[in-house]
């Protein structure tokens, strides 16, 4: 579903990312992982059209995205549910939703889809009126992956949604990830929590430094490999 | 016998009105967080296109609008397009420059094209007044020109409340990326809210053509007036921005009533002085 080849970014004037290669199967789980600064987060973004790359070919579904803009991305299919959850503060919960159905595509479904969130989310069917900046933490991220939903893609990248909140949350929010990947949905998880990501993936890439230092089926990996993958001891 | 009260009520109607001029600067600055300072000339440029219709048609020049509205829209859309656009992400200083430099151009153009003399959109409202009653008397004028503000202002907190573009562009306010990840071009999305604020400068151009004499030269002080309007009310606040124009327009008469009529201009920046000083954000502001 999405492939990555050779990808080089530059951002701030140094290099972030080097020849990445990357492969997301249709309706698996992948995810990424390192440590800060390691180039997790600078890869979403390039992959969802925020960022450019400098060269190097990013293909979703067979469809060369790299040269697109983000709002031509998520037309295609592609939803980034971004670090720090960057919800609509002065908009509602149902405007937020509705923002997530703007592209002509997913707005003749919105209706549809809006079910659907709050079938998935109904603690956000609750809040319907209230504004962005009224949620707490969790409500926030919930709201940030119904968004994303609404756009009615094929894959999501989720850009590491367990910051801040506490740990009976976090784990509803990935058994939803899960509901969703079981109805056909291929996932792209970034995150921090190495145990977790490892345990709900199909594929795992370990950053390190800009560059691919792990890859494969992380129930093959040992702890000892993710540790050198991680910090390169 | 309530005579008194008409610097008051006149201050308020004209308020309306200032409140429209104040608009679309407080809408850039929302949205884009950058100050056109070509917005005077977009409202100057806005009572010579009415003029032209005019003399074109013999309409009312009330009806007028309907050619101004479409051309400034086009005219608002074209040059955040193919100008601003160019220097989104740059921050503020080419913006600045772009619509100073904008400002100069229009002003010669409309020099050159309509020369130095003085005009106006006539209208016999403006030699009308209402009697109230018999309580006070009211300019017509003025009464139009609260109209014409409010519809406007009531109008546009409609669109951005309401419609899909008008909450896209809520929502980019808040945060653009996000906004670029929901499908939203920003750039088409910028050009549409530059053409509603030349939109609401047109408004306020015809309604300015009508109420008072206009010449190429007159859309700084306009500019002016723009810059109070918003400043009093608080950047990026549509509600605030009326308020503004109603508090700017009392205090310009009713300084104007009790320290003489040369006084009107100075007893609005009085104000204007008093509130930057407790309240540099605006009476409705945010920040």
């Amino acid at each position: 579903m999405l492939e990555i080849r050779n990808l080089d970014v530059y951002y701030g004037g140094l290099q972030a990312l080097s020849n990445i290669e990357l492969d997301a199967g249709k309706g698996q789980i992948v995810s990424i992982l390192g440590a800060n600064n390691a180039g997790k987060s600078t890869l979403l973004k390039t992959i969802a059209g925020l960022l450019k790359a400098s060269s190097g070919t990013i293909r979703f579904d067979g469809k060369k995205i790299d040269h697109l803009e983000s709002h031509d991305i998520v037309k295609l299919g592609l939803a980034l549910v971004p670090e720090g959850r960057k919800i609509f503060s002065s908009l509602t919960v149902l405007e937020n939703l509705l923002m997530g159905s703007y592209t002509p595509r997913a707005r003749k479904t919105k209706e549809e889809n809006l079910e659907n969130v709050f079938h998935l989310f109904p603690h956000l069917k609750e809040r319907v009126d209230q504004t962005g900046s009224n949620l707490s933490g969790g409500e926030q991220q919930m709201l940030a992956i119904g968004r994303a939903l609404m756009s009615q893609p094929r894959l999501i990248i989720f850009d590491e949604i367990s910051l801040g909140l506490s740990p009976l949350v976090v784990k509803m929010l990935y058994d939803t990830i899960k509901r969703i990947n079981q109805e056909g949905m291929t996932v792209i998880l970034v995150e921090q929590d190495v145990k977790r990501s490892l345990k709900t993936a199909d594929m795992a890439y370990i950053l390190q430094e800009g560059k691919v230092s792990l890859r494969g089926d992380p129930k093959n990996f040992t702890e000892k490999e993710v540790k050198q993958a991680y910090f390169g001891l | 016998m309530l005579t008194s009260l008409e610097p008051l009520i006149n201050g308020i109607l004209l308020g309306g009105l200032y409140a429209v001029i104040g608009i679309g600067l407080s809408l850039i600055f929302g949205i884009m967080k950058q100050v056109n300072l070509a917005h005077g000339e977009l409202m100057i440029l806005s009572s010579y296109f009415g003029l032209v219709f005019l003399q074109l048609s013999g309409l009312h020049p009330l009806l007028t609008l309907l050619f101004v509205f479409p051309t400034l829209f086009i005219f608002g859309y074209l040059i955040q397009a193919f100008l601003f656009n160019r220097v989104l992400g740059k921050g503020m200083e080419p913006y600045l420059m772009i619509s100073f430099g904008l400002s100069i151009i229009l002003q010669n153009a409309l020099l050159q094209i309509f020369t130095p003399d003085a005009r106006s959109l006539k209208t016999s409202l403006v030699i009308q007044t209402l009697d109230v009653y018999g309580l006070f008397h009211v300019p017509v004028i003025y009464l139009v020109d609260f109209t014409g503000g409010l519809l406007m202002i009531a109008l546009l907190h409609l669109f951005i409340k309401r419609t899909y573009l008008g909450r896209a562009i809520r929502a980019s306010a808040d945060d653009l990326s996000a906004s670029k990840l929901m499908g939203i071009n920003i750039r088409r999305m910028y050009a549409f809210a530059m053409g509603i604020a030349a939109i609401t400068a047109a408004m306020s151009g015809v309604l300015v053509g009508m109420t008072f004499t206009f010449y190429p030269h007159s859309g700084t002080q306009y500019l002016i007036i723009a810059f109070g309007v918003v400043i009093i009310g608080g950047m990026g606040s549509l509600p605030g921005t009326f308020l503004g124009g109603l508090i700017l327009g009392v205090s310009q008469l009713v300084g104007a009533q009790f320290l003489g009529p040369g006084f009107q201009l100075l007893s609005g920046y009085l104000i204007l002085l008093i509130v930057l000083t407790i309240r540099p954000q605006g009476i409705l502001g945010k920040k």
